[in-house]
This record gives C-alpha cells, sequence and structure tokens, in this order.
C-alpha cells in the first residue's frame, strides 16, 4: 500500500470519531449551549463502549451501552446547565475530573489490575466492493470501518435536518434569539436539553470508536484530548455540518501524518509541529474571523425576565 | 360609551411587581373594526396591560373576556388562538435568519418533514398582497431597514390569523414616511373589519390613527373619549395629570458665564441613524437647564456623548472653554463632570460591592485615595463617612453593601458621588426614577442646593413635573433635536407637553 | 423592572463574603465525600473504614503530613490562577498550558545554570517562569481584548500548543544525556529548592505559594488595580462608566493570572520532580479550577481548598496501597466535591432570590 493510500486510510479513521463528536457539539451549540463535557463524555463512552464489548462478547452491545452512558452523562450535565442554570465552564470542568476518576475507577472495579492489558477484537473494516478497488483513493474512502460510514451518513443527514426541517429551524433559532423562540411558544428549555442529550450519545459513541472501534483495549488516556478536538472543530467547521467534514480531516490528517510519521523514518518536520498545528491553526481562525457565525446567545443560560 | 359588539372586555385588571403596582384595576373595552389608542406616559403601565391580554404576564387579579365569554389567556399560543397578536416595541426576531424562517418559525411543529419552503412563500407572499405588506421573504432581516423588520413582525401576527393587532409604541422607530405606510395599513386593516390596539405616547399619532382613546397614568385609567370629542389639551392634561405648582423663584439679574456648550451636535445611534440631529444649546453656572421629553427621543445619547461613552459624529462640546468632544471618559471625568445615570443598577452602582467603595467608584486612579498603587482605606472610609453624612445616607455602615440599600439610599449614595465628582457639570439623567416621594424630594433639594453653589446642572427627565420644579430655562427634546427652548417663567405646561409629544405650533395648525 | 432575578441567576460562583455562606463549601465537601461513600458503599466498601483510614495514613507521619503541604503547592497556584481571572469575570482555562511553559522555562535555566550560586540559580528560574507563563497567558487577553476572541477555546488550544513545544524540547534539546526517555536530566542540585523539613518532599515552595496567595490577596483587596479588576468582573458597565479601560484589564489579568501557573512549573520542577517528565502533573490546571470553585476564588479559600486535595490524594494514594480499592477513588471525589459545590451554589442563588422576594412583598404589603 503506498503511502499516499495509507495516509488517507489513517486520516479518514482518525477523524471519525471527531466528526461524530464535532457534530453534536454542532447541534448542542447552535441552541446556544457548549457541551464543555465533551472530553468526559468521551472518556465514559470509550469505557462503556469496551465494558459491554468484553462482558458480552458483542461489538454492537458495546457502541449500544456507549450510547447510554453517553447520554446519562450528558443528562446530569444539562439538568446543572439548563434546569439549574448555573455555569457551562464549570460544571463541564467538574464531570471531565469526575470521569477521569470514574472511568478508571469502574474499569478497575470490574476487572481489577490485570497484568496485560484486557482486549477486545476491535471493528474490522467494511470494504464496499468495486468502490474499493478505484486505485489509490478506493481504499482509504470505501474500506473503512461501519462507524465512519455512519459518521458520513450522519454529518449528510445533520446538514439536511439543520436546514431543511421545521426542527432544525427551531435549533438554529434557539441559538441566536432564545426569546423569539419562546414567544413562538416553544419550550427552549426542552429544546436545549434534548440538544445535549443528542450530542452527549454521539460523543459516548466517539469514544466508544477509540475503545472498540480501533484500538481494542482500555486506558485513562485513550482519549487524551481529542474531545477537546472535537470541539474546536465545531468553531473551525463555522457551526456546519459540512464544516465539521473538512475540519475534522484536517485534524484527522494532522494525527494521521503524525503517526505515519514516526513509524517511517522521514524526519522532515518535528513531529510535534504536526501535531500543533491544528490547534495553531485554530487559534488563528478564531481570531482571525471575529467568531464567525457564533450562535448569538451561546454559553448564557436563558432566563425568562418575568414573573 | 357604544357597547354593540365588544369584542375584548377586561375587567378589574390588577398586577403587582415587586414595589410598584402596575395595573390598578383596570377596566378596558375593544370593538370590532376599532382602533383604539392606549395613551399615556412612559410607565404608565400600557405595556404591562397589553403583556396580560397576549399571556405573557397573568393577572393578580381581573378578568378577561373575548366576545362575551370569559377566557384564560395562559401564554402567547392562547392568545393567538383567540386571534389575538402583538407587535413588541423591541422585535423578537433572529437577526440573521430570512424573513421567511422568521414568520414561519413556530408554526410548524418540531419535526422532521421537509420544510416546504415555496409553499410559505406562497402564504406570505398573498399576505403581503392582501394588506399591501409587500417584503422580500429571502431577505436577512439584520441587513433590512427598521421598518421593514415591524413589517415582518406584522405579517408574522397575520401569518396566525390574527384579528386583533396590539401595536407597541410602533412608530417609535420608523421614520415618518414608514409611519405614513403603517397607517395605511391599520386603516385598511380596520376596514376588513379586524381591530387594532394602538399604544403609544405620541398625541399626533393618536390624534390621527385612533378612534377612540384611552389614557392612562400611574396604573389607572383615568380617561376614555372618542377621538372627535377629543381635543389635544384635554389629552395632554389627562396624560400628565397632576397640579404643577411652580415655585417662585429669583431670577438672576446677571447672566453667569457658559459652563456648557453643546454646538451643532450629530450623533449617529446604533441603528445608523441620527439619534442626535445638530443639536444646540448652553448651560450656564448657576443654572439647571432641564430638557424634556419622552424616552427614546436620543436623550440617553447625549447624555453618554456628554460623558465620554459614545463618539460624536460631528459638532463640539466645550466645558468651562475646553473642547471635551470625544475625550475618554477618565479626563471628562477629571474635568469635573458628575453624572447620575438613568439606570444606577448597571451604571452607577457597584451593587456587590459596598457603600464605601461605591462612593469611590469615580476615584480610582485619584492620587489623594492612593499610596504608591495601594488603596489608602482611611481616606475612602473617612470619603464615605462624610458624603453618608452630608447626604444622610442610611446604612447599617459604610462597608454594608450596596445591594442592602434601599432605592432611594442606593440613588443618594449616587447623587452624593457625582457631586463630589463633579465639580463644575453635574448632569442627571431621570434623577428620581423608582424613588418614593421622600426620596424624590431630597434629590430635588440637593440638585436645587448644588445649583446654588454655583454649578451647572443638566437635567434630562421624562417626569415632566420635575422639568418644570427644577429647571431655570426647559428645552423638548423630540427625534433628536430641540424642539424649542424657554424660560421657565415663559413656559406654558399645555405647550410643553404638546412639544414632548411631537406637535410643533405648526403641526398644530394644519390640524385645524 | 425588578432584575434581580437574572442578576443573581447569572452569577454562578458569588463573590460574595457574607460568613454564613463561608460555611457553603464545607458543607459541599461533605456531600462531596457521602455522595463518593455511597459509591464505595454500592460497590462494596466500607467508606466509613475507607475514610477513616485515609484520614490517619494522611496524619500517620510526619513524612505524610508534610506531602500534604507538598502535593498542595501547586495546587494553589493553579487555583489562584483560575480565581484570579475569575475576580474579573474572566475564563482562564489555559492554566495547565501556562504550567507548562513555566516549568519548560525553569527545568531549562536550571539545566543551564548548574555552576551559579543556588539562590541566584533559583531566582533566576523563578521569574523566568513566571514570565513564560504571564506572556503565554497575555496572549489570551490581548487577543480577547482586541479582537474579541473565544477566551475560552484560545486557551484550551494554546495548551495543546504549550504541551507540543514542550515534548519537542524534551526530545530535542533538553532531553536526558542517556537519550532514553522524553525526560530531561535531573537538574544540579543548586536548582533544587531547599526542604522545608527534612527527610520529607516539603519544600520552600510552599512558602512561595502561600506568599504569593497573600500578593493575590494584596492585589485584589488593597490595591487600584486590584479595585478597578473586581469592578470589570461585577459590573463592566459600571467599570466603564467610571473610566476603567476594561480591554487593558483583560491584559494584566491574564498576565498575572499565567504568572502564577507559571510559578507553578517552577515549584513543580525545582521542589519537587527536579526534573522535567513528559505528560507530568497532566490535570493540574483542570484541578486548580475545582480548588478555585470550591474556594469561591478567595485566596484564603483557595489555599484551604488546595490542602484539602492534598490530603484527599495523599491519604487516597496511601488507601491504594493497603487496600483493593482503586486509586481512582480520589479522582472521584474531587469531581464529585466540585459538582456539589454547584449544587450548592444553587441552592444559595434560590435562598437569597427567595428571601429579597420576601422583603419586597413585606414592603408591598407596607405600602397599600
Amino acid at each position: 500500500m503506498n503511502i499516499i493510500t495509507g495516509l488517507l486510510v489513517a486520516t479518514i479513521r482518525m477523524s471519525t470519531p471527531l466528526m461524530l463528536g464535532a457534530l453534536g457539539e454542532v447541534f448542542v451549540e447552535r441552541t446556544g449551549v457548549m457541551n464543555i463535557a465533551i472530553e468526559g463524555i468521551f472518556l465514559m463512552g470509550a469505557w462503556g463502549g469496551f465494558v459491554g464489548a468484553y462482558l458480552t462478547g458483542k461489538l454492537w452491545v458495546g457502541f449500544l451501552f456507549a450510547i447510554v452512558v453517553g447520554v446519562f452523562c450528558g443528562a446530569v450535565y444539562g439538568y446543572f446547565t439548563i434546569k439549574l442554570k448555573q455555569h457551562q465552564i464549570v460544571t463541564g470542568v467538574a464531570i471531565n475530573i469526575l470521569t477521569l476518576g470514574l472511568g478508571l475507577f469502574l474499569y478497575q472495579l470490574l476487572f481489577g489490575i490485570p497484568l496485560l492489558p484486557l482486549t477486545v477484537e476491535p471493528l474490522k473494516d467494511i470494504s464496499i466492493p468495486f468502490l474499493s478497488d478505484i486505485p489509490i483513493i478506493g481504499s482509504a474512502f470505501f474500506s473503512q470501518n461501519i462507524l465512519t460510514y455512519l459518521a458520513v451518513v450522519l454529518i449528510i443527514l445533520g446538514y439536511w435536518v439543520l436546514f431543511r426541517t421545521p426542527l432544525g429551524l427551531i435549533i438554529r433559532s434557539t441559538g441566536e434569539n432564545p426569546e423569539a423562540v419562546d414567544v413562538a411558544g416553544i419550550n427552549v428549555e426542552h429544546i436545549r436539553f434534548l440538544a445535549v442529550l443528542g450530542s452527549s450519545a454521539l460523543d459516548g459513541l466517539a469514544g466508544a470508536f477509540y475503545s472498540i472501534g480501533f484500538l481494542g483495549l482500555y486506558t485513562n488516556d485513550i482519549i487524551g484530548g481529542r474531545g477537546w478536538i472535537a470541539f474546536a472543530i465545531c468553531f473551525l467547521g463555522n457551526w456546519n455540518p459540512l464544516g465539521i467534514l473538512i475540519g475534522s480531516l484536517i485534524f484527522g490528517l494532522a494525527e494521521g501524518l503524525s503517526v505515519f510519521l514516526l513509524t517511517s523514518n522521514f524526519k522532515l518536520i518535528p513531529n510535534e509541529f504536526l501535531i500543533a498545528l491544528p490547534y495553531i491553526l485554530t487559534i488563528i481562525a478564531t481570531i482571525a474571523r471575529r467568531q464567525f457565525n457564533v450562535p448569538a446567545f451561546l454559553g448564557k443560560p436563558y432566563i425568562k425576565e418575568r414573573f | 360609551m357604544d357597547a354593540k359588539c365588544n369584542l375584548i372586555t377586561l375587567k378589574n385588571i390588577t398586577k403587582f411587581f415587586p414595589g410598584t403596582i402596575a395595573n390598578d384595576h383596570i377596566d378596558m373595552e375593544l370593538a370590532n373594526g376599532e382602533v383604539l389608542a392606549l395613551f399615556g406616559e412612559n410607565g404608565a403601565g400600557k405595556t404591562t396591560l397589553m403583556s396580560i391580554l397576549y399571556g405573557l404576564y397573568q393577572p393578580d387579579e381581573g378578568e378577561i373576556f373575548i366576545k362575551r365569554e370569559q377566557v384564560k389567556i395562559r401564554s402567547p399560543h392562547d392568545a393567538m388562538e383567540y386571534g389575538i397578536g402583538m407587535i413588541h416595541q423591541h422585535f423578537t426576531l433572529v437577526p440573521v435568519h430570512t424573513v421567511v424562517e422568521n414568520i414561519i418559525l413556530g408554526t410548524e411543529k418540531a419535526s422532521l418533514k421537509y420544510l416546504n419552503i415555496e409553499e410559505k412563500v406562497k402564504k406570505i407572499e398573498k399576505i403581503g398582497n392582501k394588506y399591501g405588506l409587500e417584503v422580500d421573504p429571502f431577505a436577512i432581516i439584520r441587513q433590512l431597514p427598521v421598518g421593514m423588520q415591524q413589517r415582518v413582525e406584522i405579517i408574522k401576527a397575520l401569518y396566525r390569523d390574527a384579528r386583533i393587532l396590539i401595536m407597541d409604541e410602533p412608530t417609535s422607530v420608523l421614520t415618518s414616511q414608514e409611519t405614513e405606510k403603517l397607517f395605511n395599513f391599520i386603516r385598511d386593516f380596520k376596514t376588513k373589519g379586524h381591530s387594532v390596539i394602538f399604544i403609544s405616547h405620541k398625541l399626533n399619532e393618536v390624534m390621527e390613527i385612533a378612534d377612540r382613546i384611552t389614557v392612562l397614568r400611574d396604573g389607572k385609567v383615568v380617561g376614555n373619549v372618542f377621538r372627535q370629542e377629543a381635543s389635544e389639551s384635554q389629552l395632554t392634561h389627562l396624560m400628565i395629570g397632576r397640579d404643577l405648582i411652580i415655585p417662585k423663584i429669583n431670577d438672576r439679574v446677571h447672566p453667569k458665564p457658559e459652563m456648557l456648550k453643546i454646538e451643532n451636535l450629530t450623533i449617529m445611534g446604533d441603528r445608523k441613524s441620527k439619534v442626535i440631529d445638530d443639536l444646540s444649546f448652553t448651560v450656564r453656572e448657576g443654572e439647571i437647564f432641564g430638557i424634556a421629553g419622552v424616552s427614546g427621543n436620543g436623550q440617553e445619547e447625549l447624555a453618554q456623548a456628554l460623558c465620554g461613552l459614545r463618539k460624536a459624529k460631528s459638532g463640539q462640546i466645550t466645558l468651562s472653554n475646553k473642547d471635551i468632544t470625544n475625550k475618554d471618559v477618565l479626563s471628562i471625568i477629571h474635568q469635573g463632570v458628575g453624572y447620575i445615570p438613568a439606570d444606577r443598577h448597571k451604571e452607577g452602582l457597584v451593587l456587590d460591592m459596598s457603600i464605601e467603595e461605591n462612593l469611590f467608584l469615580k476615584n480610582h486612579s485619584n492620587p489623594s485615595f492612593l499610596h504608591y498603587g495601594f488603596l489608602n482605606q482611611n481616606k475612602i472610609q473617612k470619603n464615605a463617612r462624610n458624603l453618608m453624612r452630608d447626604f444622610e445616607i442610611k446604612a447599617a455602615s459604610s462597608t454594608s453593601r450596596a445591594m442592602t440599600l434601599s432605592g432611594g439610599n442606593q440613588q443618594k449614595v449616587v447623587v452624593a458621588r457625582e457631586i463630589n465628582i463633579g465639580t463644575k457639570l453635574l448632569v442627571a439623567v431621570q434623577p428620581t426614577r423608582g424613588l418614593d416621594l421622600g426620596a424624590v424630594d431630597y434629590v430635588h433639594k440637593t440638585l436645587l442646593k448644588e445649583k446654588k453653589e454655583g454649578k451647572a446642572i443638566l437635567l434630562i427627565s421624562t417626569e415632566f413635573s420635575e422639568i418644570m420644579t427644577l429647571s431655570d430655562r426647559i428645552g423638548v427634546m423630540y427625534r433628536g433635536k430641540l424642539l424649542k427652548i424657554v424660560q421657565r417663567k415663559d413656559a406654558k405646561v399645555d405647550e410643553i407637553g404638546l412639544l414632548m409629544a411631537g406637535i410643533t405650533e405648526g403641526k398644530k395648525n394644519k390640524k385645524n | 423592572m425588578n432584575k434581580i432575578d437574572s442578576r443573581i441567576e447569572q452569577s454562578s460562583i458569588s463573590q460574595d463574603n457574607n460568613t454564613w455562606f463561608n460555611f457553603m463549601p464545607v458543607f459541599s465537601v461533605l456531600l462531596g465525600l457521602l455522595m463518593s461513600g455511597l459509591m464505595m458503599l454500592l460497590l462494596g466498601y466500607n467508606p466509613l473504614i475507607v475514610y477513616t483510614n485515609m484520614l490517619s495514613y494522611a496524619f500517620r507521619d510526619i513524612y505524610n503530613i508534610a506531602d500534604i503541604f507538598a502535593k498542595a503547592t501547586p495546587l494553589i497556584l493553579t487555583g489562584l490562577a483560575f480565581g484570579f481571572a475569575f475576580r474579573a469575570s474572566l475564563f482562564n482555562i489555559g492554566a495547565q498550558g501556562q504550567f507548562y511553559i513555566g516549568a519548560v522555562m525553569a527545568v531549562a535555566c536550571a539545566l543551564k545554570l548548574g555552576s551559579l550560586p543556588s539562590y541566584l540559580t533559583l531566582i533566576i528560574c523563578f521569574i523566568m517562569s513566571l514570565i513564560g507563563g504571564s506572556l503565554w497567558a497575555a496572549f489570551i487577553g490581548y487577543v480577547k481584548a482586541r479582537f474579541n476572541a473565544n477566551e475560552f477555546l484560545v486557551s484550551m488550544m494554546l495548551t495543546y500548543v504549550a504541551i507540543a513545544i514542550m515534548n519537542f524540547l524534551l526530545v530535542g534539546l533538553l532531553k536526558e544525556s542517556k537519550g532514553e526517555y522524553p525526560q530531561t536530566d535531573v537538574i544540579p542540585k543548586n536548582g533544587w529548592l531547599p526542604s522545608l523539613i527534612p527527610h520529607t518532599r516539603l519544600h520552600w515552595g510552599f512558602v512561595l505559594a502561600l506568599l504569593i496567595a497573600l500578593l493575590a490577596y494584596i492585589i485584589l483587596w488593597r490595591t487600584s488595580l486590584g479595585y478597578k479588576i473586581r469592578m470589570v468582573g461585577f459590573n463592566r458597565d459600571a467599570a466603564r462608566y467610571a473610566g476603567i479601560n476594561v480591554e487593558n484589564i483583560f491584559v494584566i489579568v491574564f498576565f498575572i493570572s499565567g504568572a502564577f501557573a507559571g510559578i507553578a512549573g517552577f515549584t513543580e520542577v525545582n521542589g519537587m520532580q527536579h526534573m522535567l517528565i513528559e505528560g507530568f502533573n497532566p490535570i493540574i490546571g483542570a484541578e486548580g479550577i475545582g480548588i478555585a470553585i470550591l474556594g469561591n476564588a478567595h485566596p484564603l479559600g483557595i489555599v484551604l481548598s488546595a490542602l484539602l486535595f492534598g490530603a484527599l490524594k495523599v491519604g487516597g494514594n496511601l488507601v491504594l496501597q493497603t487496600s483493593r480499592i482503586p486509586a481512582s477513588i480520589i479522582g472521584i471525589t474531587e469531581g464529585l466535591v466540585i459538582l456539589s459545590v454547584i449544587l450548592s451554589y444553587y441552592i444559595r442563588d434560590k435562598l437569597i432570590i427567595l428571601r429579597s422576594k420576601k422583603k419586597l412583598a413585606v414592603q408591598e404589603r407596607h405600602r397599600l
């Protein structure tokens, strides 16, 4: 397999969980709430996925359980930030600290501290016949695992829902002017809470990708900040599902490149620089375009100024 | 009064808010095919009353009847079911979305079905044709002129089959041409058998468009007349209400030197239109110059420019022969300008800080209060104690938080501080808003005392009686211009009232 | 119209110095410990035994007690970093990155200045770590002031850039002479912060941290600058009306906040680890946030909370060694404590609103 194909394969694979996480973040931020617990939910998803898959021997159970765990964490986050109207950053940080301990705790509780890490057979690739035989790009685009295909489908679906359905209109309006939505008779808190649950489900799934979709095991630093990358991609992609696609590929490429270069003998650019590049890009983008189309009410709890 | 076909009846509506009665046992009626004007000053209770009708608030007492049947309106949704639509003073539109997207928001259930925009556009165009309200359905709201945005709000209501439109101060953001267009729409709407409730404080417009006028003052209904039977002076009198006792003043024999001079000042507002238009006036030492006018005519922007918080587009502001146009806030403070803001909670005080810290607010860079960058606690405390004594600020101690004070004492803190800072000029905007009579009296006495000491005072207030009580000279502000400047002894209550409502001599004669 | 509701509801952490409310953190800690104990119970452990063990182990001997203070040292500083910025209603999420930059500066100086007298080396390391952290953070303040950039995102990203820089140096310039692992050599003895209690890990960095906490207190409540900072935090509109240049305050606050985090790097490198290892103290920034929240963003509260977390860590580690309960219980307890604190703020805010509504209702009745 030549270099380019290998790189493409790695890129698209690594961008899968980022796409899922970023898509969820787009939806929730479009309603005006930042899901700051994203990193922690990724981790709990990884845990949940592994536990489900290991205990039942079936991967799909793992993924399902990961989603359930994600939704549960999201519910806690949503309750504190939407119902109790507490600060999103503070609550998110609390949950991230909590899940760091919780993931390891529950893992060790179930399995103790095994000498060798427990493993699970990760997702296998599914090659789409004929298409995957296209030279160079064939195996990259059409010989991935099911989660990758799902992610792309979800992004396209997400675009359609956001911009072509009444639900999407309501979601977008909630983040731009919750009062307009409220006056139209729609419960702002409900919309936001559902969005948090939805994004947390996707975050759980994304986290599970790392444990049972790719690596086949669980460790406490399996996520290593990638939840935050998904968070950043939401900004970078301008809160648009199609922008997410591009952003995820950029970050996926950076990650793929660094893995690739590590295993090869190319020492063109320092590895660390490659890893840092997407972050620097994000900083520049954040500054240069003055927050793009940030949903106008992002981060502000909706408080009815009435009695 | 004709009780023939009462569309809406409000009986005994009462609404309390902490500290005040917004609506005090109000009875109101609306007939079919009628334009009813709700007339009164700011704070009279008009918006609250209509918010109750629209389901945004629940009344503490009273009933609502629609077509003689008692109903409960628990939310705007219920109101819309009864065919009531409301166009608020502050639009509830999503600025970055298109006209269509705004109009249809909430009319479809939150489903995943395909949103057929073309269908909706057709319906919107039909409405537009029917009522003469053309609008580009795909235009983005924030790029539309304000008049157009309001039109979108109206179409929003009509899209939901509103037969009764409540409009809250609709012309406050419109040009005169847009106002004409709006009035044409209202007349047309009426001919189709629908009704409009028109909230306004502008007398000339009310006289032009209304069939019947209900006057509110301090939360009560004080008058209810048919337009043909009403006279402008009668309505003004009802709106203002109090018997004004104008105290005797000693006219100064020698005019004092000018302290503040405003020349041809033009300020652009947030909506890219002139909010202050070629304004000129002066305030002398030892004089109170009162600017009367209903809020929203540029007073706030003028005050902000004087303070250094808003840039002037052209013109000049001179203080004691020094040019302070567009200078920064701190230099203007150092020049000796004190500023009592309209909203003491927002701009005047830091509620979470102690009284002494609040009294120290504008002295943060004053070397006499500092010792190499460190706060001189003694000086701060002494300053606080002196001011609290001189201004009779009642509090447990100077370290109590400002939040714990009563409204009157809070305002005293602001007044005390600003008078201390404002050695040359004092700008007071709505200085007695929300205060009880005792506090109002105190503030007035204080301002008069400062006047005697030779300070120039610019008083900006919507409280007409306050202007009349305190000012030596009075200017009436309307849409960014000063319509007239008179000496207090020459001021006629009715004339000022009409000017506040925008009716100049020219217009009045045109009417008759 | 009365806006008490919205105003109060918007402040999740109160800058309240009311004594009664200062007991809230104590209740929250107890609540957090309770919930953590429930977790232990559900999974078969006796929380009472665990907690008493934790306490007895932590205070067993002088070494462990000293360790509490040693562990608390960087926590005090990263807690101050978040708490200081919070006083201006700013969120410095990038303390982790500023900590690493400070650590890199400190270790670089320590390695290169082996021949200087000890006090000089330490002072230089201290200053360089301070500068490193503060400049790294000031950038955030600058872009927020100038471009209104989202400070949360910028500080988050900068942390990762800092990690990349640190890792790059660890396999390159600063790499150990053996060349095996991504870490530096042990720094020469003259770069070691002297020990405070012999035969323990407690070093003078702890005293430094306390002094910095005192400094933070003095700045915030005793200087004109601190007054302006607090005003910007309480009421930005009033601050502008008072002639304060709010944008300047942004930059200054981030500068100082970053300095605190950078100094934490100094204390860890020169006082505790005596070298730089890849991925060390990976959540010191996040823990700082938790400590600042628990400590109500007040230097004294932060010091106490840091000590509490330090005790949790030391006791927890020892419990781990002697029972089968996983060490991660510490992290869980920390997280639950923070969540309880948030809960307590909600309850307290509700109480305030209830109280003021009652007061106004009473006033109303007297009026009519």
